[in-house]
């Protein structure tokens, strides 16, 4: 995925910034400092929570307080009341936050956007209303000062800092390990374009759980070591809106989707915050809330994505445009002649009646066909005829109100998406939408992903997949550097990765210049010389007369005639769909 | 009297209690309804506008007592209602510098609406009212009170001569000037000409254009009136219940619930959300101890939002 | 009356529209047509102000319509009914024509068009407290109409009515739409279905991939076969 040397780069700075870290920490003496060396390391391990969930997913958490409070008053009650001693109380925590990310995770994913935010909200404040209630409404952890380092009690302030940078560090390699992971690039997938991830495999609501649990688990740590750090727990402090926002700002501002974001955020931010409410905290109460609430004002409108995303386009913007070498497109492997049609092609899917309407709309009306292993099958139809419906029925976005579909024996009405994938179909969407800040291979490996287990071998099968589009030259370069064109093989080279049986294209010619339409007719007359079965959507003939065997005519969801290029067109009803009724009527009669 | 007696009076009480606080609530849950329901904009802030409406109306009415001739009895009402325009003029101001940045025009046609910048810039401005507020008018609770708010009207219950119905006057009369002004509000917006093009720059900001309607000044407005609405019933709100600069955070999880509840786009339907969650909110202290009273809100409002997105009122067209 | 030249459209590396010209003249009936993708919306979209051009002028009697804002160009009397109709769905009926009558012109003459409308859709006025979106695909298609003529309009611009349309009910609309002109209404159609759209205008053009490729007279077009190659592709 990423080169082995960001990855010894990434190792190199984290143990960095650890040494630095506890270097600093040797030599601050006043008190006050050394408290803001254990929070700014806690409220990064959060932010990282935080981003893990929402960073690299898009869905935007404001709730991760209910974690870090679990956390929290999971280590305090056990040393209350049960004297069971942080060490175990924070691994303890951790597995309560992983439970909450599933119980919050599972109804709450079932909500898109907005819904999924507020909805969010809501548990942490809930909690706080019911532990206020349960009466923990300031609950201090007891002094032990028998066996203090037992209970993770120490005098010398610098082992707290020790802990909380050992969290961190744990926390940065597991993002780390992650980010450099299928696990962040079907995050990433899922947020970029959540039905064409599905459709490419990735089984997204289980990748959504997985990443609430982390993130839970995470949240929970560090909410259990400030419990330990602060020895005082109120509702308010672990559940409170502020929690919940310094999660998001921290990460936010810093930047969203990337490990350094979080730790970023917080080394500038904590100590601003902390240093103004330190002193200017009399005269001007809520100086914290103030610089808060201007730094995310200031984000969002200047730095959308965050700090570490602004800088760093900056600096690659010039090397991207100037420097990246024009490699000609390396023509299309095997472009061989295409093999004379076998007289007989035995059907691989087979529709039967498919219907769908909506509302009082018949939006595919009893379609039936089928298509043979190894063909070139084209779709056509004036606008509105119904065609990506059809598309969405195959690929299991859409419900049919009737009908069968099999494809080689797999019965596929009701199936999710991301299997009907698996069992051998691909899919291209009309509107291309890549990772512009990743390179085109990180782009393609997610399709990949549904076909093998193995990260190495969906490197393989990716880099494969660019190879048969042509584009394996440009596998390095950032996806937002791609022409349009580029951008289209690019997107066929994803659902190649799955090694598809069958390839659903969804106008791949719109927009193109007519040379271009060319190469990418090339293309797949390629695919199809190599097995792939390939049925493409288009409005006219006009391109796909010299690519397709076999035509549909679909208007009003309703098929109108199938057969050659050269049948369809004298065909009275398609003329019909295309020009109207009256056309034949008015040219007989002049 | 009977236990049960004893209970009618205990459930009456609080059923009553659910509909003069429910009447405030659907005041500014209409608020926000055309700002979310309408719109589909949204204010993380929205509670914090319902703050700035109490202490306009406090320091309008108390701190700077410019409303002496009209008596302490009326005073604070006519606050309450001052502090709608001035908000008006606040919101639409806000909108035009800094909210149209990622509403509107700008963002239409994009996968999420531009609702994630909508979430993280409205929970800015939340925080920067918040704590401005706390730098500005100080933590110590504040109240707008008159003299109605100690005394209560005692209504006789009929079947037992020793059971009555207190009602606190000064939350009669709020609920009664919050209805009036929701009627004032729906009146604007489904019968004036205003109100007609308000509605129809957020069901169609393409078609609307069309039609030669400026939809960004449209937005502007509808925003404008949606803070001022709900300022008018923090208001009243003061005018029963202590505030402080952080209160708006009680008030937010409430409103979006009592939208959600009365079905987006229709803002009689949030004024009825509002309602029913006032009743639940009274309701439930009847099986629920007091301080969770609130998170049974929030278990409703979970509820509703799984269960049944599209409100009581709204269309099955809403996709969640 | 309206007049493009050598219009260009173009974005993202996408040419919709190159070098177009056209010519409304007051009281005519203009169709265009051109199979999917042929840039005919862009067209529209460049004219009302959704869309600004890379080149080209606009000339809405005598005045440049480019340096008008798009919400100001109903008021100069240019109405659009968009593709797919795009009709309030959550105002009714008559809210809907009270909207189209926003502009000076359309609210003076409110009373006179508002009886045109009903007699030329009789359902409108069946329906008219009926909520918009209620409404089947073919009353939704009068409705728009019925909201273009509420502005009291110079040019009514038309973009693909019989869209998602059953044919009987695409026949009844384009009837109705020749009785408009019949009136007096200068009228510009973009359609895909070329048969109607033919028939009954003045003048053609005929758009394919962001070009004019044939123009003439009504009777030139229709004798003109290129039109099924330029269709079909073949």
């Amino acid at each position: 995925m990423r080169s082995r040397r960001n990855l010894y780069i990434s190792l190199i700075m984290i143990s960095a910034i650890a040494a630095v870290w506890i270097g600093l920490s040797l030599v601050v003496t006043n008190s006050y400092y050394q408290l803001m060396l254990t929070l700014v390391p806690i409220w990064a391990v959060l932010g990282l929570s935080w981003n893990l969930l929402s960073g690299y997913t898009g869905l935007v958490s404001f709730g991760h307080a209910a974690f870090f409070g679990l956390g929290a008053y999971t280590v305090t009650i056990a040393l209350v009341q049960y004297d069971i001693t942080p060490w175990l109380g924070i691994p303890l925590g951790m597995v309560v936050g992983t439970v909450a990310g599933v119980v919050i995770g599972y109804p709450t994913f079932r909500l898109r956007g907005h819904y999924f935010a507020l909805s969010m909200l809501a548990y942490p404040m809930a909690l706080l209303y019911v532990f206020v209630w349960l009466g923990y409404q300031e609950v201090a952890l007891p002094m032990k000062r028998a066996a203090p380092g037992y209970y993770m009690q120490f005098s010398d302030y610098r082992v707290y800092i020790a802990l909380a940078v050992a969290l961190l560090v744990v926390s940065l390699l597991i993002s780390l390990a992650i980010e450099r992971s299928r696990f962040g690039l079907s995050l990433l997938a899922i947020k970029q374009n959540e039905p064409a991830a599905e459709a490419a495999g990735i089984d997204t609501l289980a990748w959504k759980m997985r990443a609430i649990m982390l993130s839970g688990a995470l949240a929970a740590a560090a909410g259990g070591l400030y419990a330990v750090v602060q020895l005082v727990v109120t509702p308010d402090s672990v559940f409170g809106m502020l929690t919940s926002a310094q999660a998001l700002i921290v990460a936010l501002f810093g930047g969203v989707g990337t490990l350094w974001g979080p730790l970023i955020g917080s080394a500038i931010l904590i100590p601003l915050s902390e240093t103004l409410q330190a002193n200017l905290g009399d005269k001007i109460p809520g100086i914290q809330g103030v610089v808060y609430g201007i730094a995310i004002i200031l984000v969002i409108l200047l730095a959308p994505d965050g700090i570490f995303w602004r800088v760093r386009d900056f600096l690659r913007r010039p090397r991207a445009a100037g420097l990246g070498p024009v490699n000609p497109i390396a023509p299309p492997l095997a472009a061989s002649a295409p093999e004379p049609a076998p007289p007989q092609r035995q059907a691989i899917l087979t529709v039967s009646n498919l219907s769908k309407s909506f509302g009082g709309l018949r939006a595919v009306a009893d379609a039936s066909f089928t298509v043979g292993d190894g063909e070139i099958l084209g779709i056509i139809g004036p606008n509105g005829a119904g065609k990506t419906t059809l598309f969405n029925l195959l690929n299991g976005f859409l419900p049919p109100d009737g009908g069968n579909v099999s494809f080689t024996g797999h019965e596929l009405i009701g199936l999710k998406p991301n299997r009907i994938c698996r069992l051998g179909i691909g899919r291209t969407f009309q509107v291309v939408r890549a990772f512009a800040r990743l390179s085109v291979l990180d782009n393609v490996v997610v399709g990949a992903y549904a076909r093998t287990a193995r990260d190495a071998e969906a490197v393989a099968a990716a880099t494969a997949a660019l190879a048969q589009v042509g584009l394996v030259g440009r596998a390095g370069a950032l996806a937002g550097s791609l022409t349009n064109k580029e951008l289209r093989l690019m997107e066929l080279a994803r659902a190649l990765a799955g090694q598809p049986r069958l390839l659903l294209m969804d106008e791949p010619l719109a927009g193109l210049a007519s040379h271009e339409i060319e190469d990418m007719l090339e293309v797949i007359r390629a695919l199809a010389a190599q097995g792939t079965t390939v049925v493409i959507i288009e409005h006219t003939m006009r391109a796909m007369v010299r690519l397709a065997e076999r035509f549909i005519v679909l208007d009003h969801g309703a098929i109108l005639a199938t057969g050659h290029p050269g049948d369809i067109v004298k065909n009275e009803s398609v003329i019909e769909a295309y020009l109207g009724k009256k056309w034949a009527a008015i040219r007989a009669h002049g | 009297m009977t236990p049960f007696g004893t209970f009618a009076e205990i459930f009456i009480q609080a059923l009553v209690a659910g509909i003069l606080i429910g009447a405030i609530y659907g005041l500014m849950c209409a608020g926000l309804g055309i700002i979310f329901g309408v719109m589909r904009v949204i204010n993380f802030a929205q509670g914090e506008f319902l703050m700035l409406g109490m202490y306009f109306t406090f320091y309008l009415v108390i701190g700077y007592d410019l409303l002496w001739f009209l008596g302490p009895a009326v005073g604070p009402y006519v606050g309450a209602l001052i502090a709608g325009p001035v908000l008006f003029v606040f919101g639409y101001f806000l909108h035009r510098f800094v909210i149209s940045r990622v509403t509107g025009t700008s963002v239409a046609g994009t996968e999420s609406e531009g609702h994630y910048p909508q979430l993280i810039l409205t929970l800015g401005i939340a925080l920067v009212l918040q704590n401005g507020g706390l730098i500005l008018f100080g933590s110590t609770p504040e109240s707008v009170r008159t003299p109605l708010s100690s005394r209560a009207w005692e209504l006789p219950l009929l079947y037992n001569a020793n059971a009555a119905l207190f009602l606190n006057k000064a939350r009669v009369v709020a609920a009664l000037v919050s209805i009036v002004v929701a009627g004032a509000l729906y009146l604007l917006i489904n019968r004036s000409r205003l109100g007609k093009t308000l509605r129809a720059a957020a069901d169609n900001a393409a078609a609307a254009t069309y039609m030669g309607i400026d939809v960004d000044r449209a937005y502007r407005i509808a925003f404008g009136i949606g803070i001022g609405i709900t300022a008018i019933a923090g208001g009243l709100v003061a005018t029963y219940n202590p505030f402080q600069p952080y209160i708006g955070l009680d008030f937010v999880i409430i409103m979006y619930a009592g939208v959600v509840l009365g079905g987006m786009g229709s803002i009689l339907g949030a004024f009825w959300g509002g309602m029913t969650i006032g009743l639940v909110q009274q309701l439930s202290t009847l099986v629920l101890p007091t301080q969770l009273q609130n998170a049974a809100i929030f278990v409703v409002f979970l509820l509703i939002v799984m269960v049944r997105p599209q409100g009581l009122f709204g269309r099955a067209t809403e996709r969640i | 009356m309206l007049t493009v030249e050598r219009l260009t459209v173009a974005y993202g590396g996408l040419t919709a529209l190159a070098e177009v010209s056209l010519a409304v003249r007051a009281g005519q009936f203009v169709s265009i047509v051109g199979p999917n993708g042929a840039g005919k919306t862009t067209l529209f979209k460049a004219i009302s102000g959704t869309v600004r051009p890379s080149a080209g002028r606009i000339l809405f009697e005598d005045a440049d319509l480019l340096s008008v804002a798009p919400a100001q160009r109903a008021h100069f009397g240019i109405a659009h009914v968009p593709e797919g109709r795009q009709v309030f769905a959550s105002m009714t009926v008559l809210e809907n024509l009270e909207m189209g009558a926003y502009p000076q012109a359309g609210r003076q003459e409110w009373a006179r068009n508002l009886e045109r409308i009903f007699a030329l859709f009789p359902i409108l006025a069946e329906r008219r407290g009926q909520a918009a979106g209620t409404l089947s695909g073919g009353e939704q298609q009068m409705l728009a109409i019925g909201r273009g003529i509420a502005s009291s309009p110079r040019l009514l611009m038309l973009d693909e009515p019989s869209m998602g349309l059953a044919p009987v009910v695409a026949d009844v609309i384009f009837e109705r739409v020749e009785e408009l002109h019949r009136d007096g209404l200068t009228i510009l159609l973009v359609e895909q279905r070329v048969a109607e759209a033919v028939q009954s205008c003045d003048f053609g053009y005929v758009l394919e991939t962001g070009r004019v490729v044939l123009e003439g007279t009504h009777d030139a077009l229709l004798a003109d076969d290129r039109i099924r190659s330029v269709y079909l592709g073949m």
